[in-house]
């Protein structure tokens, strides 16, 4: 027989769910009313047709979707920005990574060492693109300079006028302010690895190789996960250095920056709105699919 | 205990004293109340850079008008983009601002800006020639401040270091003055022509499709530009056969118009083939340009005898949500006064909209080579005869796009026209 005292809930309980629920209210308000709304609102207006040059809205059902298919500029689009992410991931993480390593092994000015790194990461993505815009100045940039002086180079070198040298340069500017953030969250979970594992290992015979395979890399797998995502998304999201560097030409141009165009210069707000949606989706599998990978490929038993 | 003399002189001198620090404080206090008082509605204004007003000027239009100022600066692509956001929101983006001729067509659509016919003067309007650009569907959307259109601007020294007599008259000319300048070895690169995908590249083709003669479209927007015989076709092979020949910098690919300028006042180039009129005012002051002595202008080369240019004002309008539309319809009206016309002009080299006050300051010898520029504004016209389009910005992305991938050799001048007509009927559509 189960007495009835025993089913109501320990003293306090109730106060404790209202006080979660208070804690709780600002972040579902500021998330639903700052995120879940406007998605909202913006997946159901890309199925519309909202163009303030033209009378009324109607609905056009996927047609701001199908559009994209055939308009060589997007695809272009879509593909420089698939070559930013691919570059922008590998030289954020390889060199986040060492950045991270090498970090974690000076035990004098680490925190100096830190400041200097995280500088770049600081700047206002526009300042950093300006800074670089100098350095790619086919006149007086530095890169032409330095690689003069070092006899590298008889004449200066328009750096945009080749389209995968732009792509590539355009990637460098966003790699040298993105790759602070990818080394710092690499730097936390590697401080988080107990020193006893890399000893025990040591002890039974582990090269450095190995320890970074089996100790290091499984560890800082979560680590990995969120630097992953994080620069594939802002990768996805490119607009800043390319937007300055090189405006709008199709060699340089990202999605975004085609949203851009056609929301705000053309007026399309629905085929804007549409793109935007797409590029939200192709992040949030990319970034699903690196969270899988990396926790099947490092996780311990 | 009574008061001795002494202290009732003291008593008297200290009132005295009192009331007259009262009345001094009240004659200084009341006049800044009233200014104040007239001061305390504001004008918001979004202009760009060229045309925010200095800070005397904005203290005068408080003083002569009572309305407060607050100045707004912004790029001029910025501006674009927040009168769209403010719009669309419903909301003002500022009680006036920049309404630049290629927005008309997209702002006249949407019925973003209050109509000001009926609001001026009908003699101002027939003093403002350019009003008409910022006519849409019969309604007068801004008015126009900055008299914006192309001429030749060029550095005479350079002429004269390679032998050259006068300015170029026909496109022809004009390339073989580069050439020989560059054979002199007097600079590197004589032509300053834009390539970057940026709307200053597209305005400088628009303008060398009707020095040969030509329009872009016919009376029902059909491209005139993809037959080879087509003046812009011809533009934009001029164009291209200049950059080829090295007498355009090949880095221009990542110029914008305003980059061309610090060029020509650096002495780097000869010719400013799209320079804008009111910028002869900057290159001709020495504290801003090291070629002051030597620049001169011409009226643009064509190949039919008659210079042709097309018009690029800058005008301001009321959002129809403006929050102070009498005070910003009163800053309007202002900025169009003769004596603000012209120190806009000196101050910031905004070439004044009004033919009485260009006419004055020709005659008071005040305008640098006057006689060019009124010769030049006589033979202003639209781009478009129909009225700004609006696609136009669309469009002028794609001209803008294909050019730049022209100069960079990925695309040859038929594919570039080509593209060009694809992306306008794009834009139509």
């Amino acid at each position: 027989m189960i007495h009835f005292e025993q089913m109501k809930p320990p003293p306090g309980t109730r106060h404790d769910a209202w006080l979660g629920l208070g804690f709780a209210i600002p972040i579902i308000v500021i998330m639903g009313g700052l995120v879940f709304v406007p998605l909202a609102s913006t997946l159901w207006d890309s199925l519309f047709r909202i163009d303030p040059m033209r009378p009324g809205t109607p609905f056009v059902g996927l047609q701001n979707y199908t559009g994209f298919l055939t308009d060589p500029a997007i695809r272009q689009g879509w593909y420089n920005t698939a070559i930013y992410v691919v570059l922008a991931v590998i030289l954020e993480t390889v060199g986040g990574l060492g950045a991270a390593l090498l970090l974690s092994r000076i035990k004098y000015g680490r925190r100096w060492l830190l400041a200097a790194l995280v500088l770049p990461w600081c700047l206002p993505p526009v300042v950093n693109a300006i800074v670089w815009l100098w350095t790619y100045n086919p006149s007086y940039g530095l890169l032409n300079g330095v690689l003069r002086a070092m006899g590298l180079i008889n004449e200066n070198i328009v750096w945009f006028n080749s389209r995968s040298t732009a792509l590539l340069l355009v990637a460098v500017v966003h790699v040298w302010r993105m790759m602070p953030l990818t080394a710092i969250i690499l730097l936390a979970a590697l401080q988080s690895i107990p020193q006893d594992l890399y000893e025990a290992a040591k002890l039974d015979g582990a090269g450095p190789i190995k320890c970074f395979r089996m100790i290091t890399l499984p560890l800082i797998a979560g680590g990995l996960a969120i630097a992953l995502s994080q620069s594939t998304v802002f990768a996805l999201n490119l607009f800043d250095e390319a937007w300055v560097l090189a405006g709008s030409s199709l060699d340089t141009r990202t999605v975004i920056i085609q949203v851009y165009m056609s929301a705000f210069q053309n007026l399309h707000f629905s085929q804007g709105m549409a793109l935007s949606v797409l590029t939200m989706i192709v992040s949030l599998i990319i970034s699903a699919l690196y969270v899988m990978r990396v926790y099947r490929e490092t996780s311990y038993d | 205990m009574q008061s001795t003399k002494k202290e009732q002189g003291n008593d008297m001198n200290r009132r005295q004293f009192l009331t007259a620090a009262s009345a001094l404080g009240a004659t200084i206090a009341l006049p800044a109340f009233s200014k104040q008082a007239a001061a305390s509605t504001t004008v918001s204004v979004l202009l760009p850079p060229w045309s925010t007003l200095p800070k005397d000027m904005a203290g005068r239009f408080t003083s002569q008008t009572g309305f407060g100022l607050d100045n707004q600066t912004l790029g001029w692509d910025d501006i674009h983009a927040k009168i769209v956001t403010s719009m669309v929101a419903k909301t003002a983006p500022a009680d006036a601002t920049e309404v630049d001729w290629s927005w008309v067509g997209q702002f006249g659509t949407a019925q973003w800006y209050e109509p000001l016919d009926g609001k001026i003067d009908a003699a101002l309007i027939a003093d403002l020639p350019t009003a008409k650009i910022f006519t849409f569907d019969g309604k007068l959307m801004a008015l126009p401040y900055n008299n914006d259109f192309r001429i030749l601007i060029y550095n005479r020294a350079h002429l004269q270091q390679a032998g050259i007599k006068e300015a170029p008259k026909t496109p022809q000319e004009l390339l073989d003055a580069a050439r020989k300048i560059k054979a002199a070895k007097v600079i590197d690169y004589p032509i300053g022509l834009p390539f970057s995908a940026t709307e200053g590249s597209s305005t400088a083709w628009y303008l060398l499709t009707k020095a040969f003669g030509g329009d872009l479209f016919d009376d029902k927007f059909e491209p005139l530009f993809v037959s080879p015989d087509s003046a812009g076709y011809k533009a934009m092979a001029f164009q291209m056969q200049a950059l080829k020949e090295g007498l355009i910098d090949p880095a221009s690919t990542g110029l914008k118009d305003v980059d061309i300028q610090e060029l020509f006042k650096a002495g780097k180039i000869t010719f400013d083939i799209a320079g804008w009129a009111g910028n002869i005012a900057v290159y001709s002051d020495a504290s801003k340009s090291k070629v002051a002595k030597d620049v001169a202008a011409a009226l643009m080369p064509s190949t039919t005898g008659k210079s042709r240019t097309f018009g690029l004002p800058g005008a301001v309008g009321i959002p129809v949500s403006a929050k102070n539309a009498d005070a910003a319809l009163a800053f309007a009206k202002w900025m169009l006064q003769p004596e603000n016309q012209i120190e806009s002009y000196l101050a910031l080299g905004n070439l004044p909209t009004r033919t009485s006050v260009l006419e004055k300051l020709n005659a008071d010898g005040k305008l640098y080579e006057g006689d060019k520029l009124l010769q030049q504004a006589a033979v202003v016209e639209p781009l478009f005869a129909q009225g700004t389009p609006g696609w136009y910005p669309q469009f002028s992305s794609a001209v803008a796009t294909a050019l730049n991938q022209a100069a960079k050799g990925q695309l040859t001048v038929d594919q570039a026209v080509q593209q060009i007509a694809d992306g306008a009927k794009a834009a139509q559509q």
